[in-house]
């Protein structure tokens, strides 16, 4: 070859190609993307967070999350995704409008994370009262931090909740721990219901159907309903929950959380397990994962943690551990400020929300499912 | 079995006629003598630099490896989690190890291929110093709880605006060697080298304008952050990798390269069809379908240049096979150049839908790029360094059995590694694709292959090891005084040109 010049024009030019062709025409055709919402502005969705969420992200990139969790749902049809109860449709570009980094992830050594946040509710709530999620999963909870305490109202709608649950044999000698406040008695019924393997992505019978109930639709409701039929009384308490929670409770009522600000402490049950990805879980499950699952191949993130003297009373944040795990007497281990940003990041993280642009594969896929397993 | 030697040894340019006179070349022995002079105090900085990193991060390796299995293994402290020893050692290598290693490569070549004494060596010593400050600040960062959580970006904004800095020095320095050159052809290696050193300060840039000072929207930078590090993989290692195989190989057999034409199709297809590609690893995800798609067309497409590469060097090869029992650098290399053709065609298998399907966010993507950044790029680095480093310091390789163990090492290493991936990729993806079986058992699945992934660690340690150690022989001057270089076996008194 002679002379620089061609040289030149061709390494600039196949570059610039493949520049404007990846990135610079995608930045065009899907770069600018508004959330959704209906006509008169209301339900819009995705929503900006901030404050704890976004430290959150931060400390989820820090600690490396995203090598071992993807956080996308793929299509029905090319993986199974949705099989897996990773989301009730596949992600779309408007999902991560709001998301800085973004972490679609490249490996699974964990599971999907897109929709942990909405499987704590439907996990929660269980297996019935599908209505009772719809107002949990239509706003996306905003500050990540949805505190179990800021849902009286929801409180009300989850008695019936709990009525319902029992059915799943094995719920039955744990719900009598089940006496506390406020969000309680429906976070009891739901702690009884995962028994350990459930949180490998294969749920015992009573629990599969709770993942549809992330769909949050009213449309969606009865499908999801008639995709949980097992529980014999329960219909009739889920449709009625459904059509009058969502103006009970504008602000999540997500029985979620307990950490930050959280009024009322996790009941400690006989399993001595918090509900399944709720806060209290998910800071056991970074403590000591194995102690949850004892198939876990996760490392434990301790460093975020801190034992310290009780001094007065113990903190309501305390990590409720048994067995070998448990602190000394007088002791107790309770999150730093930087696990609790990360556990309101990981609740925040939610895509149950519909969008226009995707079929929700809820009907397609879920029922298939259910009785799979 | 004198001219053997002497072809090895001292063989003129490829490409140049092979008759010139004795005077000629001699007068050329001595050209190149004084710009193998010239070069040596940048060049052995950017090797020692990258010496160290590559023991740092085979080290970060051994934790990275065995923590994935072992989760207990110091989790208490925060800057031990394998969350963050991972991007450390991943950056140690790219930007630390095959990033030097690569520039003092391709240094070396272009002060030989321009036939010009380097000049302004002080623009690369300073260049060397602020990359290593760069990779430095950015691993502590990293290990500290700064990544950003880019693949390949992770270093924080202070480590890359030094980087840049010091890249800025490194390549103001290319083009001022290309001002400086001598004759008119352009050689294919410095096609390759031009290549890289242009194409990595544009992507350096775009990444991180597009990824931090600009950032894209949504789901878009994760298109960016693979289309970096696919280029990266491509247009900066692959394109300097394949440069030093263009060069090393014809050099040491003392053939002129086979096919000029196939080099230029070769060159011109790679630049094209390599820089599309990336995009496959988003498959089915958020992205509109043509994207992957067309990163999939691509990746086939980059079967064109390996093919002609691989003719090329498979053809000016031919005969001289046998030499592979002597020469270090030509076995390195051509392991490398191999390694090369089976790295794109693993590429391509794992890219077609119906296979992504299984072997996405699996382990095997692992493999993959274990495959280009090693088996290929850092195995044709070796090569190249056992035949610059002898130039510089003025000693041979003390030890033939050092050199033939740091082979086998590295390649069993890297051969059961890439096996235990791939393979435990696969049986990962397809469990992960049963969804009656619990996902934790799809992470059981691969745990075994994890352990041999490991034990393929300790061999790629030991090599490391045993190369780090001969190479700081060579540097402190201890090699042997020797006209002859060093060969993997004696030369029988059959010789090997019977075989040519």
């Amino acid at each position: 070859m002679k002379g620089l010049a061609p040289l030149f024009l061709g390494i600039f030019g196949t570059f610039a190609f493949s520049w404007v062709g990846l990135t610079v025409i995608p930045n065009w055709q899907i770069g600018h993307l508004d959330p959704q919402m209906e006509e008169d502005g209301s339900d819009a969705y995705p929503q900006p967070q901030s404050g704890m969420v976004e430290r959150g992200a931060r400390v989820y990139a820090a600690n490396g999350c995203i090598y071992c969790h993807s956080q996308q749902v793929r299509a029905d049809y090319a993986a199974d995704d949705i099989e897996r109860k990773w989301g009730g449709r596949r992600s779309a570009p408007r999902d991560y409008i709001f998301e800085r980094p973004v972490f679609l992830g490249k490996m699974r050594m964990g599971q999907d994370l897109s929709n942990i946040g909405a499987r704590a509710l439907a996990e929660q709530e269980n297996a019935p009262p599908a209505g009772a999620t719809s107002p949990a999963a239509s706003p996306a909870p905003p500050g990540g931090a949805p505190a179990p305490g800021a849902a009286p109202s929801g409180a009300s709608p989850s008695p019936p909740a709990n009525a319902g649950s029992p059915p799943p044999g094995a719920a039955a000698p744990k719900t009598t721990a089940s006496p506390p406040p406020a969000g309680s008695p429906a976070t009891s019924s739901a702690a009884a219901s995962p028994s350990p393997p459930a949180n490998a992505g294969s749920p015992p019978p009573g629990a599969p159907p709770s993942k549809t109930t992330g769909s949050p639709p009213p449309a969606g409701s009865p499908a999801t309903s008639a995709a949980s039929p097992p529980p014999s009384q329960t219909p009739g308490a889920s449709a009625s929950p459904g059509p009058n929670a969502p103006p009970a409770s504008p602000t999540p009522p997500a029985a979620a959380n307990a950490s930050p600000a959280a009024g009322a402490p996790w009941p400690v049950q006989t399993s001595g397990q918090p509900p399944m990805y709720s806060a209290a879980w998910h800071h056991v499950h970074l403590y000591s994962p194995r102690s949850i699952n004892v198939d876990s191949n996760m490392p434990s993130y301790r460093f975020l943690y801190q034992t310290r003297r009780i001094n007065d009373t113990p903190s309501d944040d305390g990590l409720r551990l048994s067995g070998s795990e448990a602190p000394p007497e007088g002791w107790e281990i309770v999150p730093t400020y930087d696990a609790k940003c990360l556990v309101a990041y990981l609740i925040s993280l939610n895509q149950s929300h519909p969008l226009k642009e995707v079929r929700s594969a809820a009907p397609a896929a879920s029922p298939p499912a259910a009785p799979g397993k | 079995m004198a001219v053997c030697v002497k072809r090895m040894n001292a063989s003129g340019i490829p490409l140049k006629e092979p008759s010139v006179s004795a005077a000629a070349a001699d007068a050329e022995q001595v050209e190149r003598a004084l710009i193998d002079a010239s070069t040596r105090v940048p060049v052995l900085m950017f090797y020692a630099s990258a010496m160290a990193w590559l023991i740092i991060g085979t080290l970060l390796a051994g934790f990275v490896s065995f923590k994935l299995h072992t989760p207990d293994l110091f989790s208490e402290i925060s800057f031990l989690t394998w969350g963050r020893m991972r991007p450390a050692h991943m950056n140690v290598m790219v930007y630390g190890w095959a990033s030097m290693a690569g520039m003092g490569t391709a240094i070396w070549l272009m002060a030989r291929l321009c036939r010009t004494i380097l000049r302004h060596p002080l623009l690369l010593v300073a260049g060397a110093g602020f990359w290593n400050l760069g990779v430095l600040l950015g691993v502590c960062g990293i290990l500290l709880g700064d990544s950003t959580g880019y693949q390949w970006l992770e270093f924080p904004h202070y480590a890359a605006i030094i980087l840049f800095v010091a890249y800025t020095l490194i390549v103001s320095w290319a083009v001022l060697m290309f001002r400086f050159r001598r004759g008119e052809q352009i050689y294919i290696t410095q096609w390759y080298l031009l290549g890289a050193f242009l194409w990595f300060p544009w992507l350096y840039a775009a990444g991180q304008l597009m990824l931090f000072a600009v950032p894209v929207q949504g789901v878009l930078q994760s298109a960016v952050g693979w289309w970096y590090a696919n280029n990266l993989l491509f247009l900066w290692f692959g394109a300097i990798g394949l440069g030093t195989a263009y060069y090393m190989i014809p050099k040491v057999i003392g053939r002129p390269v086979y096919s000029y034409h196939l080099a230029t199709i070769g060159f011109w297809s790679y630049a094209l069809f390599s820089s599309w590609t990336g995009m496959q690893r988003l498959v089915d995800g958020p992205f509109p379908a043509w994207m992957v798609t067309a990163s999939i067309a691509a990746t086939i497409l980059t079967m064109i240049p390996v093919a002609t590469v691989g003719l090329n060097h498979h053809m000016t090869m031919q005969g001289y096979f046998p030499l592979l029992r002597y020469s270090p650098t030509l076995r390195f290399t051509v392991f490398g150049a191999i390694s090369y053709t089976v790295f794109s065609m693993v590429g391509v298998l794992i890219s077609l839908r119906s296979v992504a399907r299984y072997v996405n966010f699996t382990q095997a993507s692992i493999a993959y790029s274990h495959l280009g950044l090693y088996a290929f790029f850092t195995m044709v680095i070796f090569g190249s360094m056992y035949y610059i480093v002898p130039r510089l310091v003025g000693r041979e390789w003390r030890y033939a059995s050092l050199i033939k163990l740091h082979f086998w090492a590295s390649v069993y290493g890297i051969g059961l590694m890439t096996l235990m991936l791939l393979a435990g990729g696969l049986l990962q993806g397809e469990n992960m694709e049963n969804p009656s079986l619990a996902f934790s058992e799809t992470t059981e699945t691969v745990l075994p292959y994890l352990r041999g992934r490991s034990l393929a660690g300790i061999l790629l340690t030991a090599s490391h090891f045993i190369f780090a150690y001969h190479f700081g022989l060579m540097l402190l001057g201890l090699g042997r005084t020797s006209t002859v270089p060093t060969f993997l076996n004696p030369v029988e008194a059959e010789g090997p040109e019977t075989h040519l």
